[in-house]
């Protein structure tokens, strides 16, 4: 075997090992984005334990502490879930605030153990409109 | 009249680079060089006059261009005011312009001093970039349109046309509020930029030679210079990134695998690749081919980036609205990886001639382990960051990849990079023995044991900082016994002094020893980035005024919380002093900025440099009317290296770029002097 064939081979092989390794490893660590009426609409896929994110906005009024553990209800203007944040809240989180948690389900309540608060890029736009949409 | 200004210099750039690749053309086919001059002139002057127009529109308070309107506000101060130039959509292409156009100077000037088809063609290739991106302005992000209907707050309606009749808004609502609680904002982009779009240059010599189809080492020399140029702003944009994140985003991190970071890490790899292979086709005539797949992949990797980050297909700070900038930045990053693979495709045999290794145990092994290791990293970042939104648009389900998948993969081949760092300045051209290897890696082995050992057991057990330590020793042993084995062996034959010798040595070989800093600055991030990630503390705790923690040696007391305010923003903070072993140390005020009636505020955290690392304070929730903040400390060990390496590194990069320079001028003067 010349030795062009050599590197040839070898090289093919190190990238399907890799290729390999890389997707086995993707799977193992995607986690879904569902907004409240997707998590509830697939409430059956997702049992209790397994982790995915929660993306909402804070519903006014919900907040409240519990101990170490921060309570609030998210929503996507169709459908409501209760969380409980058992971790350390972002900076100046509140209500009315859009987050994206990680967690899981324990019943009918999200089990979120991180919280961020998504800065999109539209903080130009006030809440009561009177600005065009993009 | 400035949308006009603007309008103007923006048409007669898009004429400059249209004109480029057409002059370009016709001198790199007959060889006649004339007059492509005034294309690139062109092309300076109309995107220096575009960006001057948005400055000055900035700076005056002209809201009645849609960009000043819809990003700016009377109250942004200085330098938020200019830098807004850059911060959203079409400024920011409007900054890309005009570093294209300068560095499109660069080359012009290069190509005049011996002008040649190759630097012809070259100047041909930039100019379809430019034809691309001007063409972005002058219609789907076009930064000069004039507002035809104000709104409350910024416009609601535009016109490109720049006599259109304005209807002026009285206040914009300002840039993005992250994006003006920092200085760097203003430094960050434009450094980025300079490394992003410097990597045009070499793109372009690589295909003036596939198409012209000349052999030989010149585009080779000219791409390889103008990467190392890019490469360390790239390096230095990077790290002023992350140096942001750390001491502004309040999280006490400086890299999170977000698709914007990865987009700026994978032409890095791939450069970095590329910045050591081309220096084995300089020495050995190998590797011509893949040199070229380097080279063009950069480039589409920085399309790619760009893409990836101005399409608003990613949701985070870089990312601005949907528009139709998304479907043609793809559209062009198809057209380069097309274009340029199929030339390649068709041309290879032309340029690439390459030798074949005499035995991978020699200085062109450890370069072709190095470019896989870099690679493949770039490989995994890319899948990894691409996954979700390929999945996204096959399937509609919105993923995440995670940190873990990222690090899992990252941590090892940054540790091997490490060990063919240590291996490779060693280790001889062509073939060597192994008895060589042992003695030059003899002495640097028994110092990164030691100093392994010694840190396991005065500073920490952890398996990653002890590795790093050790094969940052590694490193640093061989690089260290390299340079005093050649002042030896020079101060023995011109019985010279030691220190003179060394210092000859050094001077004597400058981009060679300049390559080493930057390996001796990657060795310090390594260990700072291992340090900071396995040994920070952490903790959460609800404080009164007068109430006192202790945290990692510091006892820190909250003392009152304050409130500060100006025309742009109110500051709602805590005052915290800081003591150790009841002295003073510091007073940290984490806070928390409300720009302009806003109802969320940004959290500004309070940094305290130490040498063993940092305090980090955090405001999690402002002082409420009792007083009682809600307050997280974190310690940073030893971060500070990662900082000191990653402007080591960068300073590596200048220092060849110089050392470059004194040779070629050495090289020259000695042509003269044949003549």
């Amino acid at each position: 075997m010349g030795q062009r064939q050599f590197i040839l081979l070898g090289t093919v092989g190190v990238i399907a090992l890799i290729g390999g390794i890389t997707i086995a490893g993707l799977n193992d660590n995607l986690t879904y984005y569902l907004y409240p009426n997707e998590a509830v609409e697939r409430r059956a896929e997702f049992v209790d334990g397994e982790t995915f994110r929660l993306a909402g906005r804070v519903v006014s009024g919900s907040m409240s502490e519990e101990g170490d553990d921060m309570t609030f209800d998210v929503t996507d203007g169709s459908a409501t879930i209760p969380v409980v944040l058992i971790n350390t809240p972002p900076p100046l989180f509140n209500e009315e605030v859009p987050v994206l948690l990680e967690g899981s389900w324990a019943g009918d309540t999200f089990i979120a153990e991180s919280a961020l608060i998504r800065h999109d890029e539209n903080y130009e736009i006030p809440a009561e409109g009177n600005y065009p949409e993009p | 009249m400035l949308a006009f200004l603007g309008s103007a210099g923006m048409l007669v750039a898009l004429l400059g680079a249209g004109l480029l690749v057409w002059r370009g053309v016709v001198a790199a086919r007959t060889d006649r060089h004339a007059n492509i001059d005034s294309a690139a002139r062109m092309l300076l002057s109309g995107s220096v006059v575009a960006m001057g127009a948005m400055v000055i529109a900035l700076l005056t308070d002209d809201f009645s261009l849609v960009y000043t309107a819809n990003h700016h506000a009377r109250a942004t101060p200085f330098p938020f005011d200019v830098a807004t130039a850059w911060a959203a959509l079409e400024g920011s292409i409007v900054l890309w312009g005009l570093i294209l156009a300068v560095y499109t100077w660069f080359v012009l000037r290069r190509y005049r001093r011996s002008p040649d088809r190759l630097g012809a063609a070259a100047l041909a290739v930039i100019g379809v970039v430019g034809v691309f991106f001007f063409g972005l302005m002058a219609t789907v992000a076009n930064p000069f349109e004039v507002c035809v209907q104000a709104a409350n707050v910024g416009c609601a309606d535009s016109s490109m046309w720049p006599f259109a009749a304005a209807d002026i808004p009285s206040d914009g609502p300002g840039p993005n509020r992250l994006l003006q609680n920092h200085f760097m904002m203003a430094i960050h982009p434009p450094i980025l930029y300079l490394g992003y779009v410097g990597m045009t240059v070499p793109f372009a010599y690589a295909i003036g030679a596939l198409a012209l189809g000349v052999a030989g080492p010149d585009w080779l020399r000219r791409s390889h210079r103008s990467t190392l140029v890019a490469w360390s702003f790239l390096t230095l944009g990077i790290l002023l990134g992350g140096w942001w994140a750390y001491e502004v985003l309040s999280w006490g991190g400086y890299w999170a695998w977000d698709p914007v970071e990865n987009a700026s890490l994978m032409p890095w790899l791939v450069a970095t690749a590329f910045l050591h292979s081309g220096i084995v086709q300089q020495r050995r005539g190998m590797l011509q081919a893949w040199n070229l797949i380097l080279v063009i992949s950069t480039f589409s990797l920085t399309i790619l980036g760009t893409f990836l980050t101005r399409s608003g297909t990613i949701n985070s700070v870089h990312s601005f609205t949907q528009s139709a900038i998304g479907p043609a930045l793809l559209g062009f990053l198809v057209l380069t990886l097309v274009g340029s693979f199929t030339l390649f495709s068709t041309r290879a045999d032309v340029v690439a001639t390459s030798p074949r290794i005499d035995s991978f145990v020699s200085r062109e092994g450890t370069f072709l382990f190095n470019n896989l290791l870099l690679t493949i990293y770039a490989f995994v970042v890319l899948i990894g960051t691409t996954y979700p939104l390929i999945l996204e648009a096959f399937t509609g389900t919105q993923v995440g990849v995670g940190e873990p998948f990222f690090n899992r993969l990252a941590v090892p081949l940054s540790f091997l990079l490490l060990l063919v760092m240590g291996f490779g300045p060693i280790t001889p051209w062509r073939s060597t023995d192994a008895g060589l290897l042992w003695r030059r890696t003899r002495t640097p082995v028994v110092v990164a044991l030691a100093m392994g050992l010694l840190t396991a057991g005065l500073v920490s057990r952890n398996g990653w900082v002890v590795l790093s330590v050790t094969l940052g020793f590694f490193v640093l042993g061989t690089i260290a016994g390299l340079a005093v084995e050649q002042a030896r062996r020079r101060a023995d034959k011109m019985s010279e002094a030691l220190p003179e010798a060394l210092r000859k040595v050094l001077t004597g070989d400058g981009t060679f020893w300049a390559g080493q800093l930057s390996h001796a600055g990657v060795v310090l991030v390594a260990i700072g980035i291992a340090f900071a990630a396995n040994l920070g503390a952490h903790t959460e705790v609800v404080l009164s005024p007068g109430d006192a923690v202790d945290f990692e040696g510091f006892t820190i007391t909250y003392e009152s919380p304050f409130q500060v305010s100006n025309p742009s923003k109110t500051t709602v903070g805590a005052r915290l002093t800081v003591t150790r072993e009841g002295s003073f140390v510091a007073l940290v005020e984490p806070a928390a900025n409300f720009f302009g009636g806003d109802e969320t505020g940004i959290p500004t955290p309070d940094v305290l440099h130490r040498p063993g690392g940092d305090l980090y304070v955090t405001l999690i929730a402002p002082p409420t009317a009792t007083g009682s903040a809600r307050i997280t400390f974190d310690t940073s060990p030893m971060i500070w290296l990662l900082w000191l390496g990653g402007l080591t590194t960068v300073t590596g990069g200048f220092l060849a770029m110089a050392a470059r320079r004194r040779e070629r001028e050495v090289v020259a003067d000695r042509q003269t002097a044949h003549v």
